[in-house]
């Protein structure tokens, strides 16, 4: 096994096509394409797009319920080298629901909160990371915390990773991902930037917010931070300085969908092959992040994408 | 056809030390009949199933008798389920199991299945590590698409 992943808080991502979509009226999905199920959640997709790269690896994190178990079976239909390996809960696993019309041009999304997850659950799941742990280098710890599960935990499975010497990328937003950052248990930190440019207290508006915050990470410890910087762009920095990494065509919003786990796989797939570089794993991360931009949905990107779009955006040394 | 060709690729399992009362707990929220037992280093030193547990709960004599209607207190079950739901694992599971690797033939693998009369059956590494599971009604539905001797 090369990759253990850790969802904590997974999803099944549900796409319902309906044209004219009104509120408070019926509606037939016209096509069964139009309705779709994925299994979601930051860590599971990188899951995904590493089986897509050849990469084995093992699910790990919490399911809970009918839609646990649909997400866990279309997960390991996707590929033979995805293994899984959840705790089941007591709840339901959350569902996000998204309604699109193409031709009102909207998305109306709905989703659901998640199971809580309780101490023996917490207790079951640590002890199966742990051993898991044993049979994986790199360690993907990446979304959102469920309900129930304290803000030390993404802390305390990276410092697990990095006390037996292995590698931990890690992607998130809020207490929980800046603890871990804080601690230096994380090798490659990745914040999640969607919802909003929040870290450490800091709203970040120009560049040099953003670089401030790249340095903040690896004098924390970390030996590369990834920035995602406007819609084309992101600040990459390691132990040697600091580059704004910027595509050179031009990338629509609608296709952003995925190019974060995109991005994450990359650098785990170059460090497989080349742990100590780790401004290559960014080039690569980046590659792959453009290679998954040239779709709307999650589609699996190949290793010839990612050497395709190698070329695909320009490298400036800001520090 | 290989085993590695026809195998659930998950690795959910059940601890030696842990109890009775969580395996019961993880075959309900899994909807399985039985789990494989681990080791702290993964490998396979077991299996328990439903069965397994029914087993323990019933008294030893009832393997001699034709009908369930002939234990004179079926209260007794309960009583003895009670008793054993804080065991640990170790006490009531199967071993060694059987178990089948990911290059053994499928037909190997329903012999297997077949002759020890069991519903799912690990699939472990050269190691003896836990990689899978191959289950019954899988093998089956495979049977029937006539992929088996492929």
């Amino acid at each position: 096994m090369d990759v253990l992943t850790v969802t904590l808080n997974p999803a099944l991502d549900r796409e319902i096509i309906v044209e004219n979509f009104k509120i408070n009226e019926f509606h037939r999905v016209k096509n069964p394409s139009y309705s779709v199920m994925d299994p979601g959640g930051k860590g599971i997709n990188v899951s995904v797009i590493l089986s897509g790269l050849g990469v084995r690896n093992v699910a790990m994190g919490f399911l809970g319920g009918y839609i646990g178990k649909v997400v866990e079976e279309r997960l390991r239909l996707i590929s033979d080298l995805i293994t899984t390996a959840f705790v089941h809960v007591e709840e339901e696993t959350r569902e996000n629901i998204a309604i699109v019309d193409p031709l009102g041009e909207t998305i109306t999304e709905i989703n659901s909160s998640g199971p809580l997850i309780k101490s023996d659950d917490l207790r079951m799941f640590i002890r199966r990371f742990e051993v898991a742990l044993s049979r994986a280098k790199h360690v993907v710890v990446s979304g959102s915390i469920p309900r129930g599960v304290d803000n030390d935990i993404c802390k305390t499975l990276c410092k697990k990773v990095a006390d037996s010497g292995k590698i931990s990328f890690a992607e998130g937003i809020g207490p929980a991902f800046e603890i871990a950052v804080e601690a230096g248990v994380i090798t490659v930190a990745r914040p999640d930037l969607r919802s909003r440019k929040l870290l450490f207290g800091e709203t970040m508006v120009e560049l040099e917010d953003y670089v401030r915050t790249a340095k903040k990470i690896i004098e924390s410890g970390s030996r590369l931070a990834i920035l995602s910087y406007a819609i084309e762009g992101d600040v990459i920095a390691t132990r040697d300085g600091i580059w704004l990494f910027k595509t050179k065509g031009h990338i629509d919003r609608s296709h952003l969908l995925g190019t974060g786990d995109a991005f994450m796989a990359g650098v785990v797939h170059s460090m497989i092959e080349n742990e100590n570089d780790c401004f290559l794993a960014a080039k690569r991360g980046m590659a792959a992040a453009v290679a998954e931009a040239e779709y709307i949905g999650k589609e699996l990107i190949s290793l010839e994408d990612i050497e395709r779009h190698l070329d695909s955006f320009d490298i400036r040394k800001l520090e | 056809m290989k085993v590695k060709e026809a195998m659930i690729r998950d690795v959910s399992a059940i601890f030696e030390d842990e109890t009775i009362e969580d395996f019961i707990v993880f075959c309900l929220r899994q909807n399985k009949s039985g789990l494989p037992v681990v080791d702290e280093e993964f490998k396979v030193v077991g299996f328990l199933s439903e069965s397994d547990v029914i087993k323990s709960a019933l008294p030893s004599y009832f393997s001699l008798l034709q009908s369930a209607s002939f234990i004179p207190d079926t209260h007794q079950f309960v009583i003895r389920l009670g008793k054993i739901k804080d065991d640990h694992v170790s006490q009531h599971m199967v071993k060694p199991p059987v178990l089948i690797k990911p290059d053994d033939t499928v037909i190997y693998a329903a012999d297997l299945l077949i002759k020890n009369g069991l519903k799912i059956m690990p699939v472990v590494d050269d190691e003896g590590k836990l990689v899978g599971i191959v289950n019954r009604i899988y093998l089956i539905h495979v049977a029937t698409q006539g992929k088996i001797n492929r």
